[in-house]
C-alpha cells in the first residue's frame, strides 16, 4: 500500500513537472516582438540621437555647399538673406526699442502737476504705468530735477508748458497735455482749469518779455541756441518741442499721437542731454545725435540732408525732415494699432529710403504731381505746398517700386471697407445654404439663435488664438445679430 | 485733402473691380496672391461660408510670430471620428514657392463652394475624410519674397524661414537611421525616439519645423502632400540616397504604392503628365521623370526633408509636388495653375481611401491602440491610432496582413485588395493572459478528471 502511494506520489510529481514545463513552453508569439523592442532601444534611443544630429549637420553643410538643383549655389544666397534679415531685424528692433522708454518720462513730468509735495510718490506712479521703464529714467537729471537737484515744482511745469506753447505758437500743446492727464486720471477737471489759468498767465508774461527782447521766433532747430536763456533745465523740452512742431501737422487732439511722439521723444531726449553743448557749437550741422535718431536708418535721406547745407536750402531741409518724421510716426502708429505689421512698416520705410536715393539726383521743388493714393500716407499735409509735393513725389515713386504681387499699402486700407463685405458675403452664402439644405431635408426652420451662439463662441475662441482680429470678430458678431 | 480722398476712393474701386474681374470661371474665388493678413481673411471667409464643415486652427507661430494657420474640413470638424482617415496638404514651406500656397487657399474655397452646390463627390469626400489644409508653413519667407520690388522674383529670396533655415532640410534625418536598420536589423518605422530631446530641446529645429513635427505626432495622418515650385513633377520617397551619392534611385518599402500615389496626382495635371514637356530650364536634368513622377533620390538627394520624415516617424505617406517652373510667377498665371491642378488636388485626397483599413480590438471589444499592422513582403509597419483604427495604403494585390500588440497573440489575415475603395479588415486579438487563463482552466479540468479517476 505504502509503496503504491509513494509510486503514485512520484507519478504525480512527474506529471506536475511535465505540465509545468509544458506551460512554459506554450507559444508566446510576442516574445519576438519583445526582443525587437529591446533591440530597438539600443539602436534608436542610445545611439542614433547624437549621430543623427551630427550627421544632419554634416549632411546639411555638404548639401548647402553643393546644391545641384539650383543654377547658383545656395551659399551665395545665404549672406544676402542674412543681410536682409539683420537689417530688417535691426529696423524692427529700432522701432520697438524706441517705443518702450518714451512714455514714462512725459507722464512722470506731468504727474507733478497734481502732486507737488512728494516727488517720490509720483515717481512710483510712473513705474506703475510703464514696466519697461529703464533705470535710466531715475538718473536722468533733466526730467525730474533741476540742475541743482531739486525736484521740479508745479510752477516749473506751468512755466515749461507756457514756454512750449509760446515757442510753437499753438495752444493745441496745452490741450493735448491736459487731455492726456485727464485721461490718465492724474488731474481732475478743476485742476485742469486751474492749470489753464496758470499757463495762460505764464504765457502772457512770456509774450511781453520776449516782445521786449525782440527775439525772432524760429521754428528751425537753430533756435536751440537761444534756449541758453531759459537755462539748461529746459533742455529736456527742446527736442520734444521740435518734435511737436511736426506733431502739429498730424491730426490733432489725438492722445495717441502724443504717445507715439513721446515714445520717440525719449530717445531724442536722452541724446540731447548728452550732446547738447557740443551741438550748440556745431550750429546748423545736422547731427545724428540731436534727435534724428529715427532717420539714422535712412542713409540716403541723410545724404540728401547733408547736401542741403546752404542757407537757402535750410527751409527745404527742415521740410524734408518734417516729412520724414511724420511718415515715420505715421508708420509707427499704424503698426501700433495693428493696421499693418511691423514688418510691413519696416519694408515700407526701407523702400522709401531706396526711392529717396533715386530722387536725390533731382532737386527739391519739382512741380506738384497728382498722387496715387496709398491709404498709408493719406495724411493731412495742407500747411505747406512744398511738403505736399514732396510727399506726393515720394508716394508716386514708391508706387513704381512696389512689387507685382499685390498693391500692399492700398489693400490694407481698401480691405478695411471691403473686408466686412467679404465676410458679409460669406455669411450670407452660409445662411442661404442652410435654408435650402433644411428645406430639402424636410427639417423645420434652422435654429438661427443656436447658430448665432455657436458662431459667437467660435469667434471669441478665434480671437483668443489670434486667428481673427478683435474688430473683425465684432463685425462678424454684428452681422449675425442683425440677421 | 479733397483730391487725395477722391483718388483714394478711385483706387479702392479700381481694386475691387480688378478683384472681381479675376474670378473668371470659378465664382467666389479670386485668383490673386494673398499676403499673410489676406490669407488669414480668406480662410476666415471660407469658415464663415461653411461653418458646419470647417474649422480654423493654428499649430504654432513662425519665427516672426505669424500663425501657422490650418483650415480643417470634415463633416465633424474638430474631432477625429474613429475610422475616418486624416489627410493634409502643406504648401509654401519654401516661402518663395508661392503657387502651392495660393492653390491651397483656392482649394479651400472650392471645396466649400462645391459642397454647398451639392457636388456629390466633394460631399462624400468631406464626410468620409478629415482634410487639413495649411496654405503656408513659412509665412515669414513668403512676406520676404513677396516684398521684393519688381516683377521678377529672386530664386532664393524668401526660400528659408526668418532665421535663414531651409525648412526642407531641417527635419531630423531618419533616412540615415532606416538605412542602417535595413542593413543591421531594427525598427522599420516610428524612428523618432524621445520626442522631448530630439525635438523640444533641439536648438537646431526652427519653430516652424517643431510645430509641424508636433502636428504630425498628434494627428494620425494617413496621406499627405507637400507643395513646392521650381519644377513640375510629383516626387516620392526616399529623398535621400542610400550611398550618399548625388543621384540614385532610392526605393522605399512602399515604392509600388508611392508610384501609384504620385501618378494619381500627375495624371490629372496636363502639364505634369505631358511626356513631351520640355524641361523648365534648358540644362535641367529631368531624366528621372516618367509619367510626371520621380523618385526623390533619383532626381537629387535631399536629407532632412519633411516628406521622408513623415514616412519614417509616423504612419503618414507623403509625396512632394512641384507645381510650377517659375517659383513665384506673375499673378495673372495663378488662374492657369488652378485649372491645371484642381482635379489633381481633389483626386489625390481621394487616394486616402485605398488599401486596407479597420479596427484592432481585444476580445471584449475594447480598442487596442498602438497595435502593429504589418504586411508580409513590405518592410514598413504602421500602427493603430487611439481608437484602435488603422489605414494601410496598398496597391492592388493579395496580401497577408498581421495585427500584433504586446501581450496579445498575433492574428494574420489574407486580403485581396482592389484599386479602391479600401477593404475593411478588423482584428480581434486574444491577450496572452486570456490564453494562459484558458490553458490553466484546461489544466484544472484535466486535474479534476485525473483526481476523480484515481480517487484522490
Amino acid at each position: 500500500m505504502a509503496s503504491k502511494r509513494v509510486g503514485l506520489f512520484v507519478l504525480l510529481q512527474l506529471v506536475v513537472l511535465n505540465v509545468v514545463s509544458q506551460t512554459s513552453a506554450f507559444p508566446t508569439p510576442t516574445a519576438s516582438a519583445d526582443d525587437k523592442t529591446v533591440y530597438n532601444r539600443q539602436l534608436t534611443e542610445e545611439r542614433p540621437l547624437q549621430e543623427q544630429i551630427a550627421e544632419a549637420d554634416s549632411v546639411k553643410a555638404a548639401v548647402q555647399s553643393a546644391e545641384s538643383k539650383q543654377p547658383a549655389t545656395s551659399k551665395d544666397a545665404e549672406p544676402e538673406q542674412g543681410d536682409d534679415f539683420t537689417m530688417l531685424k535691426s529696423l524692427a528692433d529700432g522701432q520697438k526699442s524706441k517705443e518702450a522708454p518714451e512714455g514714462p518720462v512725459k507722464k512722470g513730468d506731468h504727474q507733478y502737476v497734481p502732486d507737488e509735495s512728494d516727488s517720490t510718490k509720483s515717481r512710483r506712479l510712473a513705474d506703475d504705468y510703464d514696466s519697461t521703464k529703464h533705470g535710466m529714467d531715475y538718473d536722468d537729471p533733466e526730467s525730474f530735477r533741476q540742475v541743482d537737484g531739486t525736484p521740479l515744482t508745479a510752477e516749473d511745469i506751468v512755466q515749461k508748458i507756457a514756454n512750449k506753447i509760446y515757442e510753437e505758437d499753438d495752444r493745441g500743446v496745452f490741450d493735448r497735455i491736459v487731455s492726456k492727464l485727464l485721461k490718465l486720471g492724474l488731474i481732475t477737471e478743476n485742476q485742469a482749469d486751474t492749470l489753464e489759468y496758470q499757463v495762460a498767465e505764464a504765457l502772457q508774461d512770456l509774450i511781453t518779455k520776449n516782445a521786449k527782447n525782440n527775439e525772432i521766433e524760429d521754428m528751425d532747430q537753430e533756435s536751440r541756441g537761444e534756449q541758453d536763456d531759459l537755462g539748461s533745465d529746459t533742455d529736456a523740452w527742446e527736442t520734444p518741442r521740435r518734435r511737436y512742431d511736426e506733431e502739429d501737422d498730424d491730426e490733432v487732439a489725438n492722445n495717441d499721437d502724443d504717445e507715439t511722439a513721446d515714445e520717440v521723444d525719449r530717445d531724442a531726449e536722452e541724446d540731447v542731454d548728452n550732446s547738447w553743448d557740443k551741438e550748440k557749437e556745431e550750429g546748423n550741422e545736422v547731427n545724428p545725435e540731436d534727435g534724428l535718431q529715427d532717420l539714422q536708418y535712412f542713409p540716403n535721406f541723410y545724404r540728401l540732408l547733408k547736401s542741403l547745407d546752404s542757407e537757402q536750402d535750410a527751409q527745404e531741409r527742415e521740410t524734408l525732415i518734417t516729412i520724414m518724421k511724420t511718415l515715420i510716426d505715421f508708420v509707427k502708429m499704424m503698426v501700433k494699432y495693428g493696421t499693418i505689421t511691423p514688418e510691413e512698416g519696416v519694408s515700407y520705410l526701407e523702400n522709401l529710403d531706396a526711392m529717396i536715393a533715386m530722387q536725390t539726383k533731382n532737386k527739391l521743388g519739382k512741380s506738384l504731381v497728382v498722387p496715387d493714393i496709398s491709404g498709408l500716407t493719406g495724411k493731412n499735409f495742407d500747411e505747406d505746398d512744398n511738403t505736399k509735393s514732396e510727399t506726393a513725389k515720394m508716394q508716386k515713386e514708391y508706387e513704381n517700386l512696389k512689387d507685382s504681387t499685390k498693391e500692399e499699402q492700398p489693400s490694407t486700407e481698401t480691405n478695411q471697407p471691403a473686408k466686412s463685405e467679404t465676410y458679409l458675403e460669406a455669411i450670407r452664402k452660409n445662411i442661404e445654404w442652410l435654408k435650402k439644405h433644411n428645406k430639402e431635408e424636410g427639417k423645420n426652420d434652422y435654429d438661427l439663435s443656436k447658430l448665432k451662439d455657436f458662431m459667437d463662441q467660435q469667434v471669441d475662441s478665434y480671437i483668443e488664438k489670434g486667428i481673427i482680429a478683435k474688430d473683425e470678430g465684432d463685425t462678424i458678431k454684428r452681422i449675425y445679430s442683425s440677421l | 485733402m479733397k483730391p487725395l480722398f477722391s483718388s483714394f476712393l478711385f483706387a479702392a474701386a479700381a481694386l475691387a473691380l480688378a478683384a472681381a474681374a479675376s474670378t473668371g470661371t470659378e465664382p467666389g474665388i479670386s485668383f490673386e496672391y494673398h499676403r499673410y493678413d489676406e490669407l488669414r481673411k480668406a480662410l476666415v471667409s471660407v469658415w464663415l461660408q461653411c461653418p458646419t464643415i470647417t474649422r480654423i486652427y493654428t499649430i504654432g507661430e513662425s519665427f516672426e510670430g505669424r500663425e501657422l494657420l490650418v483650415l480643417e474640413m470634415s463633416d465633424n470638424p474638430g474631432t477625429h471620428e474613429p475610422g475616418e482617415p486624416e489627410f493634409k496638404y502643406i504648401a509654401n514651406m519654401h516661402g518663395n514657392e508661392a503657387v502651392g500656397r495660393e492653390l491651397v487657399i483656392y482649394l479651400a474655397q472650392y471645396l466649400c463652394n462645391q459642397y454647398q452646390q451639392g457636388n456629390d463627390t466633394i460631399i462624400e469626400l468631406i464626410h468620409n475624410t478629415r482634410i487639413h489644409l495649411m496654405p503656408s508653413m513659412n509665412p515669414d519667407g513668403f512676406e520676404k519674397a513677396a516684398s521684393q520690388p519688381g516683377e521678377i522674383k529672386d530664386w532664393f529670396v524668401g526660400r528659408s524661414n526668418a532665421q535663414g533655415v531651409d525648412l526642407n532640410r531641417n527635419f531630423p534625418d531618419l533616412d540615415r537611421i532606416v538605412y542602417i536598420n535595413e542593413r543591421e536589423g531594427g525598427a522599420n518605422n516610428h524612428l523618432l525616439q524621445n520626442m522631448k530631446k530630439a525635438v523640444d530641446e533641439n536648438t537646431k529645429l526652427a519653430p516652424e519645423t517643431k510645430a509641424v513635427i508636433h502636428w504630425i505626432m498628434d494627428i494620425p495622418f494617413v496621406l499627405s502632400a507637400n507643395l513646392h515650385g521650381g519644377d513640375v513633377v510629383a516626387n516620392y520617397p526616399y529623398d535621400e540616397t542610400r550611398s550618399e551619392s548625388a543621384h540614385e534611385y532610392s526605393a522605399s518599402p512602399d515604392d509600388v504604392m508611392f508610384k501609384s500615389l504620385a501618378r494619381a496626382y500627375s495624371m490629372f495635371n496636363p502639364v505634369m503628365s505631358d511626356p513631351h514637356r520640355p524641361p523648365c530650364r534648358k540644362n535641367d536634368d529631368d531624366s528621372s521623370f516618367k509619367d510626371g513622377i520621380t523618385n526623390g533620390g533619383a532626381w537629387y538627394s535631399v536629407p532632412g526633408g519633411m516628406q521622408d520624415f513623415n514616412y519614417l516617424s509616423s504612419n503618414c505617406f507623403e509625396i512632394t509636388l512641384e507645381l510650377s517652373c517659375d517659383k513665384f510667377p506673375n499673378e495673372e498665371m495663378l488662374k492657369n495653375y488652378w485649372e491645371q491642378n484642381r482635379d489633381s488636388l481633389v483626386n489625390y485626397i481621394e487616394q486616402t481611401h485605398r488599401g486596407v483599413k479597420g479596427f484592432v480590438r481585444d476580445l471584449q471589444g475594447s480598442p487596442i491602440s498602438n497595435a502593429t499592422i504589418s504586411v508580409e513582403g513590405i518592410d514598413h509597419d504602421i500602427t493603430t491610432a487611439k481608437d484602435g483604427d488603422y489605414w494601410r495604403l496598398l496597391a492592388p494585390g493579395n496580401y497577408k496582413v498581421a495585427a500584433s500588440a504586446p501581450g496579445f497573440l498575433t492574428v494574420i489575415k489574407k486580403v485581396a485588395v482592389p484599386y479602391s475603395p479600401a477593404t475593411r479588415v478588423d482584428f480581434e486579438l486574444e491577450s496572452l493572459m486570456e490564453r494562459k487563463e484558458e490553458e490553466r482552466e484546461e489544466l484544472m479540468d484535466w486535474w479534476k478528471m485525473m483526481s476523480e479517476t484515481l480517487n484522490f
